[in-house]
Parts: C-alpha cells; structure tokens; sequence
C-alpha cells in the first residue's frame, strides 16, 4: 500500500445523504488552488497564488497528522466532485478548537450544512469533544448564517493578527445534540 | 481512533543517525528552531509560530502529496529530532531539491548535515529515480554553501530559483551512486 493509501486508510471516511467525507488527496489540490485563487476565498485567507496554495494544502494534510484529526475533503457522492473542506481544526494561534467549513464550489445547496453537521457529529462521537466553536470572519454573512442553522450563537469577538476581525461562535453542546443527528454519523 | 501517521516511509541509517519521517513530537523542536535566528535562511522574513505550525504542517503533507518528503534526522538511540534533509519539491520550485537544516545548535559542527543530506541524496537517486536535482542556498548562508560544495554541488548560474535573488541553485553531481 502506497503511502497516500495508507493515509487515505487511516483518516475516516464519512457519508450523508449527498456527500461523502474523506482524507484529502494530491488530486484535489486544483480545485483547491482555483478556489484559493478566486475573491470567494477572502474569508478564508485568500486570495493567494498557486504556490502559497500548495503549502496551505500540504498543511491540511499535515493537521491530521499532527492532531490526530483534521479538515474532510467533501466529497459529491453522485459526480465524485471534491466541493470543499469541513472538520476539526485547531492549528497554531487559535482560540480554541473548531469546526471549520469551506465550500469550494457547489453553493447554495446545502451542502455545507450537510457536511459540518456530519463532521461536529464526529468531532463529539469520535474525538469526545464536548464543545466546540467557529470561527468567522466579519463580513461573511453566509457562513455566520449557517453558523446560525447550525444552533451556534455568536458569543465573542477576536482580532486574529493575520486575518483580522472575527466573531466566535458557539456550538451547541455535545449532549445537547438535537435527535436527527446521528442519520449524519 | 488510531493515530494518523505517516506510513509507509522508509527509515534510512547511517553511521551516527537515524533519519526518519516526520512526526508530531517534532513540532517543538521544529517550533524552537523557527524562533531562533539561525532559522533566518530557510524560514519567512516574517516568521511567527503560526506560520511555523502551518510550516511543518506542509512539511508532513508534502509526504502524502509527493510520496517524499523531509526526514527528520536524530542521533542513534535518541529519537528527538536534531533536523531534516530530504527532497523536497513544493509547487513553487522550478526543479526539485534536497534540502536541509540543523535545527538543534548543539548538533551543529559535527558533520550530522553532510552525513543526513548524502544518505537522503543516495535514496532520492536509488528509490526515486532521481538525476538532476538542486539545492536552492541563501547566497549568505555560507555554511550551507560549504556542505553543498563537501556535496559535489556547483551554483549553476542559469537555473530558475523560487521567490527572491538571495537564493542561488546548487546543482548536484549527476550520476553518483550507481
């Protein structure tokens, strides 16, 4: 087994209804650069080259190796399209652990809603968290109101040094997890 | 859940070090190394620990992305990470490298360098079929530049380097282990 095998093995693989959530791979990198080059990515650190792309990825990758869990790649079940990243995220400078999303492409289907939930689900099965926050960008109005759909409330505010203003939001708690969530598990 | 680690790599051993793939338990020492000046020739002009997590981060990932990567290199019989050596080749660079770094101070002056990047340089020709490859050396780092020419490496004016007209390409020996 080669070692992007091996890794693709050791990382989860996750399903809903629509989308599967696996390890990231080499051959989703173009779609991430294209995103990461585009001005929908301001939110999220961009936009940036191909090159500085390329670093960023190889840290998502990386995470789940220095954390032991990390951002899915999320994945269309029906066209196999790579449409994002969503998962626990704790790198270096920030507040506190989170439940990070970003839709590559794809918006405005719900698709985001589907895969966070997924990923928060997992994040308290799997990891034990028993809390767990994300953290948004002032400005970005389409993430704070699925933040929004997700039960999260607006709870701080921070300044990070490299991306600015940002607002904390607050997951519900682990054992406040409404019924339905486990279809997503 | 099981750890997620890097596997399979290969572990490759010379006289006095084991050079292996890297893992989470680096982080600090990779961190300190960031921290201190000595970093100045490898690291961001604007160096901060966020980028440097986000550093080794992709330092891991480039091993799953490229299928090689950096090794970290350790003493026999301690496993606590003294370095890497590796081949290295993130989308920004025009051809592919071997690259190191000391990252430990005590562990400089002792040819740990010059013994990691010839172990890591056999196995990048021998596994990966390598043949033409450079190492891209900050035109002040003259202690790199001295390894690079214990190496066999000679600048080769004409080739491409990444980012900034510091960095000068030394161009490895062709050929090498047969």
């Amino acid at each position: 087994m080669s070692l992007s095998q091996s890794f693709e093995a050791l990382v989860p693989r996750l399903e809903t209804p629509r989308l599967v959530l696996r390890a990231p791979r080499a051959a989703d990198f173009d779609a991430y650069a294209v995103y990461l080059a585009s001005e929908r990515s301001r939110f999220t650190g961009g936009p940036m080259d191909r090159n500085l792309a390329w670093r960023a990825f190889g840290h998502v990758v990386g995470h789940w190796v220095l954390r032991g869990y990390g951002v899915f790649v999320i994945e269309d079940k029906v066209t196999g399209e790579a449409l994002g990243t969503t998962g626990p995220f704790f790198p270096e400078g920030w507040p506190e652990p989170e439940i990070a999303w970003t839709l590559w492409q794809g918006e405005g289907r719900g698709i985001a809603t589907e895969a966070a939930l997924a990923a928060r689900t997992w994040a308290y099965e799997a990891l034990g968290w028993t809390t767990a926050i994300s953290l948004i960008l002032d400005g970005n109005t389409r993430s704070e109101a699925l933040a929004a759909r997700l039960g999260c409330v607006r709870e701080s505010s921070v300044t990070h040094a490299q991306f600015g203003p940002a607002g904390i939001w607050r997951h519900p708690a682990a054992d406040a997890q409404g019924a339905g969530m486990e279809a997503y598990a | 859940m099981s750890a997620v680690t890097l596997s399979p790599t290969p572990v490759l051993t010379t006289d006095r070090l084991v050079l292996r793939a890297p893992v989470a338990a680096d982080w600090p020492l990779f961190l300190d190394f960031t921290r201190d000046e000595r970093s100045r020739f490898v690291r961001a002009a604007e160096m901060d620990d966020e980028k440097a997590w986000r550093g080794f981060g992709h330092v891991i990932g480039h091993w799953v992305l490229r299928g090689y990567g950096m090794f970290t290199i350790t003493a026999k019989g301690d496993d606590r990470a003294l370095g890497m050596a590796g081949p290295w080749f993130p989308a920004a660079w025009p051809e592919p490298e071997i690259g190191w770094s000391i990252w430990n101070a005590g562990a400089e002056g002792k040819g740990y360098a010059f013994e990691a990047a010839s172990a890591v340089r056999d196995w990048a020709r021998d596994s990966l079929g390598w043949t033409r490859f450079v190492s891209y050396i900050d035109r002040a780092n003259t202690r790199s530049e001295a390894l690079a020419r214990r190496l066999g490496c000679t600048p080769d004016a004409a080739a491409a380097t990444p980012g900034t007209e510091d960095v000068r390409a030394w161009r490895h020996p062709e050929g090498g282990a047969a």
